[in-house]
């Protein structure tokens, strides 16, 4: 009889990940772009094989000349899209509103359908593409159902200034998570509206408290409030880490694979340990970085002769450190990359991850296979729109 | 482990039928690897199909799969059978790629023709037609923003942006000769003229009728007839709504380029030049008729039109053809053939006059000097003086 409750064990180690970033994101830029879609694939085999439910690791096997191939077939239908539509967009803000922004509003309004079928297929595309214990993982077809329910539900938090976003967030992870397979089983996303609610709670009261404090203070101008004041800034970074760990487990425990349930116990004070450890960490590493690109400036600038600098030689000068500034930039960009993989993506994944069991699994090898889903264009709406997955 | 005497080794094998994973035996033989099911039946993999998936998270186990067989996975968790696996089996890091390259290459052939048909074709042809139906007041505005965004791009101190050169005499200098010029019939809008102080050699026109010149230029010049020569040939460009199909077509290309480099800091760059470069290409049709402007309405105010050729050919020789790339993406291509043409504008049998007196061309050439400090933030002045005549 197999164990009735699977733990989720966590494989991934900062370092590897740091170097597997590292290299890939040279290669990235040395190839103007290209590498990224190996990039990518090679990271996410990093990342899902991290993962190991009752010990057997995901696995990811996405290929990336199909995510190429994807891109193209993207490229091709997007340009006219993208082409014609920002020119129209331009000569219309500027004929009729006589204004710039507009036509950068307007341009990233009229994209806003396409981001969110391009995020729904990018998601099809990499449950396809994912496997454990040998058997796919699947999102049935919907991406224009998802796009416009995603578009009236975020009309709906704009127009309450983010307090429903709570159920923005279920009814989206309901319409995806409804449409997910494993193997030949179908999960299920359960929870009342009110489900989430609680779990922004904290972000509420920072927020309602902080208003009640600036109103005093501008009717009494007593100092306590101030103090009341700035004390909400804590709790508000408090309150969004707490959204973000209550949110996962209370969404997680909500579903269903056959009889198959989940339980999560997330914790708010590691998820702000994280984010605060990583930030010092990249802090230290990256101003060390700069530290000795501008000592070896000042070494250059130390050798020659300050007094009888001529402007001639300065200009010279300049075109021959521009290419260095430029290397400095990129060098300074895949460090910060690599560096947020190593230590933040990495360890949320980790946290999240080891919290995480599934229970009664006992007939879990009652699932059978599902067929392959063939998907000629990938991710690639997604890729050509920058709005994929972070990984 | 020598392979004859079987040495049977545990080991996890997903076979992609189920969501279970069976514990297996292994043995190793110097052909091939035998993985023994519970039931007692047998599989073989020959050593040199077996493959090893890569970019493991956990280096304690092997993960192996074998040609033409996608789903199943062999987990060997024993380092011993690892590392003799690694010695026998060839071919571990080998990719099978299920993906056509040819199917790929069709497909890039494909994003690379439609790319192209809209940067080159689709886009340029809207934007001509675009332009010529923008009112005057979006071309304005259009202008507007991009000034601005160049005085900001060109401010080496990054200060607030490069200041504007207000003293009374050279501007009126410079009014003097576009009085003389008169092209106004053939403007759809005012034209209003800016100095800005920078060494640069250039002047260009903006959308909704702002000129730029460069104090650079101005010092550059040894008579009055060479800037007005210049003068003439922005405004031609001004006649033709250059800088406003020039904007709107690419507004519409950098949105397609964007789509190809991706958002990655390499991107970036890429973009920003691959755009430079087409525009530039793009403009020596718009360069040649904006010449052609210019002999006209300098034949017509009485300057002889080699003027522009003779600034050409000076420039040409301090310069060369382009001052490095950062003056062949400022769209000046092919000098010589902009200098022949001006020369075979000239009437031989006409004497030309010139358009400013020695006083005057005194005041253009130093009107960014001795006013510093009193608009060093350099903004609203000129701005405003343009817009009262509205």
């Amino acid at each position: 009889m197999p164990p009735s409750t699977l733990k989720i064990s966590y494989a991934g180690e900062k370092g590897p990940v740091f170097w597997l970033a590292l290299r890939t994101g040279i290669l990235t830029v040395l190839t103007l772009g290209f590498y990224r879609f190996w990039a990518k694939t090679r990271l996410r085999r990093y990342y899902w094989s991290a993962i190991r439910p009752g010990g057997a690791p995901l696995e990811y096997v996405g290929d990336p000349l199909e995510k190429l191939l994807g891109f193209l077939v993207a490229v091709v239908f997007m340009a006219f899209y993208i082409g014609i539509v920002n020119l129209l967009l331009m000569y219309f803000s500027f004929a009729l509103l006589n204004a710039n922004y507009a036509a950068y509003a307007l341009s990233f309004l009229g994209l806003t359908p396409i981001i969110f079928f391009a995020q729904y297929r990018a998601r099809r595309y990499i449950l396809a593409r994912t496997r454990w214990r040998g058997i796919r993982f699947g999102l049935e077809p919907g991406a224009w159902g998802y796009s416009w329910r995603s578009m009236v539900h975020w009309l709906a938090t704009i127009c309450t200034v983010g307090l429903t976003w709570p159920l923005t967030t279920l009814w989206l992870e309901k319409y995806r998570v409804s449409r997910t397979f494993y193997g030949d089983q179908r999960f299920v996303q359960g929870g009342s509206k009110g489900l989430l609610f609680g779990a922004m709670r904290h972000v509420y009261y920072a927020l309602g408290l902080s208003g009640v404090a600036a109103v005093m203070l501008a009717l009494f101008e007593n100092p306590a409030w101030a103090l009341v004041y700035l004390l909400t800034g804590p709790w508000l970074v408090y309150g969004w880490a707490y959204w973000r760990s209550e949110s996962f487990k209370r969404m997680t425990e909500a579903k269903q694979l056959g009889d198959m349930q989940f339980t999560a116990k997330p914790r708010p004070g590691r998820i702000i340990g994280i984010y605060a450890l990583g930030g010092l960490m990249m802090n230290i590493v990256l101003s060390g970085v700069f530290l000795v690109a501008f000592m070896a400036l000042g070494l250059a600038v130390g050798v020659t002769d300050l007094e009888n600098i001529n402007l001639e030689d300065m200009d010279v000068a300049t075109t021959a450190v521009v290419p260095i500034f430029v290397l400095v930039y990129f060098l300074f960009i895949i460090m910060a990359r690599a560096m947020t993989h190593a230590w933040i993506t990495l360890p949320l994944a980790q946290h999240f991850a080891e919290v995480t069991q599934i229970v009664n699994t006992q007939n879990i090898a009652q699932i059978v296979q599902r067929d392959r889903d063939e998907f000629a264009e990938a991710e690639g709406f997604a890729e050509a729109l920058d709005v994929g997955a972070a990984i | 482990m020598t392979g004859q005497d079987v040495n049977w080794v545990f080991a996890d094998l997903a076979r992609g039928e189920r969501a279970h994973l069976t514990r297996v035996r292994v043995a190793f033989y110097p052909e091939a690897l035998i993985i023994g099911m519970p039931d007692g039946a047998q599989i073989t993999w020959g050593w040199n199909t077996l493959r090893r998936v890569r970019d493991q998270a956990d280096r304690r186990i092997m993960v192996l799969s074998h040609k033409g067989d996608p789903l199943t996975r062999l987990y060997l968790a024993d380092h011993e059978t690892q590392e003799f696996v690694t010695r026998h089996a060839r071919s571990l890091g080998k990719r099978d790629h299920a993906t056509p390259l040819s199917k790929v290459m069709l497909w890039a052939g494909g994003a690379v023709a439609s790319v192209a048909v809209i940067i080159f074709l689709l886009v340029p042809l809207m934007a001509t037609q675009l332009a010529e139906i923008l009112p005057p007041e979006g071309e304005k505005a259009l202008g507007d923003t991009t000034f601005e965004q160049i005085r900001v791009a060109l401010d080496e101190t990054g200060l607030g942006g490069v200041r504007i050169c207000e003293d009374p005499a050279g501007n009126a200098a410079m009014q003097t000769m576009y009085a003389r010029l008169n092209p106004d019939a053939d403007l759809p809008y005012e034209v209003k003229i800016h100095i800005l102080d920078h060494p640069m050699v250039n002047a260009f026109a903006l959308p909704g009728g702002r000129l730029v010149f460069f104090r650079g230029l101005l010092e550059e010049a040894d008579n009055p007839d060479e800037v007005a020569a210049v003068l003439a040939h922005e405004i031609g460009h001004v006649v033709y709504r250059d800088p406003t199909r020039d904007a709107l077509r690419s507004a519409g290309s950098l949105g397609v380029l964007g789509l190809l480099f991706g958002d990655f800091a390499g991107g970036t760059v890429a973009l920003f030049i691959a755009n430079q470069l087409i525009n530039a290409t793009y403009s020596q049709a718009a360069e040649a008729r904006a010449d052609d402007y210019a002999h006209d309405l300098l034949e017509k105010a009485d300057i002889s039109p080699v003027a522009l050729g003779t600034f050409f050919e000076r420039l040409h020789e301090e310069h060369g053809d382009a001052e490095g790339i950062v003056a062949h993406l400022a769209s000046h291509p092919q000098m010589t053939d902009r200098i022949s043409a001006a020369q075979a504008a000239v009437d031989p049998n006409r004497t030309y006059g010139t358009i400013l007196d020695a006083q005057s061309w005194q005041n253009l050439q130093t009107v960014c000097s001795g006013q510093a400090d009193a608009s060093s933030n350099g903004t609203s002045p000129a701005k405003k003086s343009w817009e009262k005549p509205e």
